[in-house]
């Protein structure tokens, strides 16, 4: 498959079953909710050493958030609800907590609640005071800038993270250049963060290593300089690879996101430097999910 | 559906409890069975139906009508839904309250929101002594003029108010402040026929108490003529 001049890969990303929660963060401008929501989604960008995969995914106007301010809603996405919600905890407790001007409510609905101030009330020292407003708890937590205002509980849903499609350039400024072209057009799709710096992950991984305690190491076949070395995945004009990796709360949110990245880069054309679109899998053996290249780009032409 | 609606057919000389008429006694109770419930849950004793026309069929909202000072124990140990009082009420306004809402359009009685536990109750006019006694927790709020020792013994739960106490000595000013979750609290107060949700002032004068019982309940004072 081919379009505007880049090839599209038959091949497909392979994603795993993952949990995620929503928090909606405000404060008195648009400024300290940045401040409060980076600190919070700062070394979320893999689970693999971070425990959660965390990101922004859009701002906010005042007239969308519970107590009238402008916010942020962010992201969060873990392997298991346990390590999900020790996370959350220590975030709220070290990012949002400590911020100046910062709230936080819960963003999303579910049957799974899980703790955003309940257990953050106990900085309290026994002067905090929780209020029941329209059936929701919320805990007012005595702070020195004034009061901490925190929802008791967030929802916790079934969520899927490890989305992804590689970017091939014949250099590296123009496969980042495509890779951000990508990721701003990605951003305005709801529901979905891509969690690595600035959205771009040049460090793709494969399963295992000859180490016998790394579980995963450098993706080889994609690296450009190991090309005369192992069974390269690259043609000789094929100097950068950039992958992006996307975490959503469904199927359709990803390939949605899948969808627009890489039209997004279609649409520089083959003179941008882009000459593939490929994809990360382990052969399909490991993760649920299979994003179908073709399947995805078929349904935007 | 509509409100289930008591209407006072007269006014009386001396006081009525009406702590049966709660959202959680009259669920799935006919008009019929509404009238024939004796007001004090014991034999020869008057029925409802002696005191009050009844119309409507949602339990879950009570509109008491025409009503007077002489309604004790509006919303006793309520839990749910809402009640509205177009008039005045006597004493023990929402006493042991669990949740639920009550709008009191009118004067409320002494003891208002005794010893409740959760829920909203406001007033629009005045409220008599010892408003929020012993109160748990909960919400109350009184737009017109308190009487003596509001906040009396009360535990937890906050007091709304628009205009400066009498203070008993173990409520203690901890001054003014901008508290952010006045904003979730006046917004849900929106779909409510009351004269707190002209409120946008979220500059209130705090004062903790009641010192001699815990001290985590508190009384804010709003002053509605400062804008925000």
């Amino acid at each position: 498959m081919q379009i505007n001049g880049i090839i599209i890969d038959d091949t497909f990303a392979e994603a795993f079953n993952m949990r995620g929660t929503r928090v909606i963060i405000t404060a008195q401008n648009l400024k300290w909710a940045y401040h409060a929501a980076n600190a919070m989604t700062g070394f979320a960008t893999s689970v693999i050493g971070c425990g959660v995969e965390a990101g922004i995914e859009r701002e906010l106007s005042a007239d969308e958030t519970p107590d009238g301010r402008p916010g942020i809603s962010v992201l969060m996405f873990a392997m298991g609800s346990k390590v999900l919600m020790q996370q959350l905890e220590t975030r709220m407790g070290q990012c949002i907590l400590t911020c100046p001007t910062a709230a936080a409510f819960a963003g999303i609905a579910s049957e799974d609640n899980i703790s955003l101030g309940r257990h953050l009330r106990y900085f309290g020292d026994g002067y905090q005071t929780s209020k029941l407003i329209n059936g929701k708890r919320y805990w007012r937590i005595p702070v020195m800038d004034g009061e901490f205002l925190v929802q008791e509980t967030t929802g916790m849903v079934r969520a899927i993270g490890g989305g992804n499609f590689l970017i091939l350039a014949t250099s590296q400024p123009e496969a980042l250049y495509a890779a951000e072209t990508a990721i701003e057009a990605m951003k305005k799709v709801p529901n979905v963060i891509m969690p690595f710096p600035g959205g771009v992950v040049r460090s793709g991984s494969k399963v295992g290593s000859k180490y016998p305690k790394m579980f995963a190491s450098t993706n080889d076949a994609f690296c450009p300089t190991l090309k005369g070395l192992v069974d390269s995945a690259l043609t000789d004009e094929i100097e950068s690879v950039m992958e992006i990796v996307i975490d959503g709360l469904t199927f359709a949110d990803i390939a949605q996101s899948i969808k627009v990245g890489i039209q997004a880069i279609c649409d520089l054309g083959n003179e941008s430097g882009v000459k593939r679109i490929s994809a990360g899998n382990y052969g399909g053996k490991l993760g649920p999910h299979h994003f179908k290249l073709h399947e995805i780009m078929g349904k935007a032409s | 559906m509509s409100a289930l609606t008591f209407t006072l057919k007269k006014s009386v000389k001396y006081p009525i409890d009406c702590r049966l008429l709660t959202p959680n006694n009259l669920a799935n109770l006919s008009i019929l069975e509404i009238k024939h419930l004796s007001l004090f849950n014991t034999k020869n004793t008057p029925k409802i139906g002696d005191y009050f026309d009844v119309s409507g069929d949602d339990a879950n909202h009570i509109i008491f009508k025409s009503a007077n000072h002489q309604l004790d124990y509006i919303g006793h140990q309520m839990t749910n839904g809402q009640i509205t009082i177009e008039g005045d009420c006597g004493d023990f306004l929402g006493a042991q309250m669990g949740g639920g809402i009550i709008i009191c359009k009118g004067n409320a009685n002494d003891r208002v929101g005794d010893q409740m536990r959760r829920g909203l109750i406001l007033v629009d006019g005045n409220a008599g002594d010892y408003c929020g006694s012993r109160m748990i927790a909960g919400t109350i709020g009184v737009f017109g003029d308190v009487g003596n020792y509001i906040g009396f013994a009360m535990k937890r739960g906050t007091i709304l108010l628009t205009k400066t106490p009498k203070l008993h000595a173990t409520l203690q000013d901890c001054g003014t402040h901008t508290l952010p979750f006045l904003a979730l609290f006046f917004a849900s107060f929106k779909g409510l026929s009351t004269r707190f949700n002209t409120i946008k002032n979220m500059r209130v004068q705090r004062y903790a108490g009641d010192l001699a019982c815990n001290g985590n309940g508190e009384i804010l004072v709003c002053h509605t003529t400062i804008s925000a």
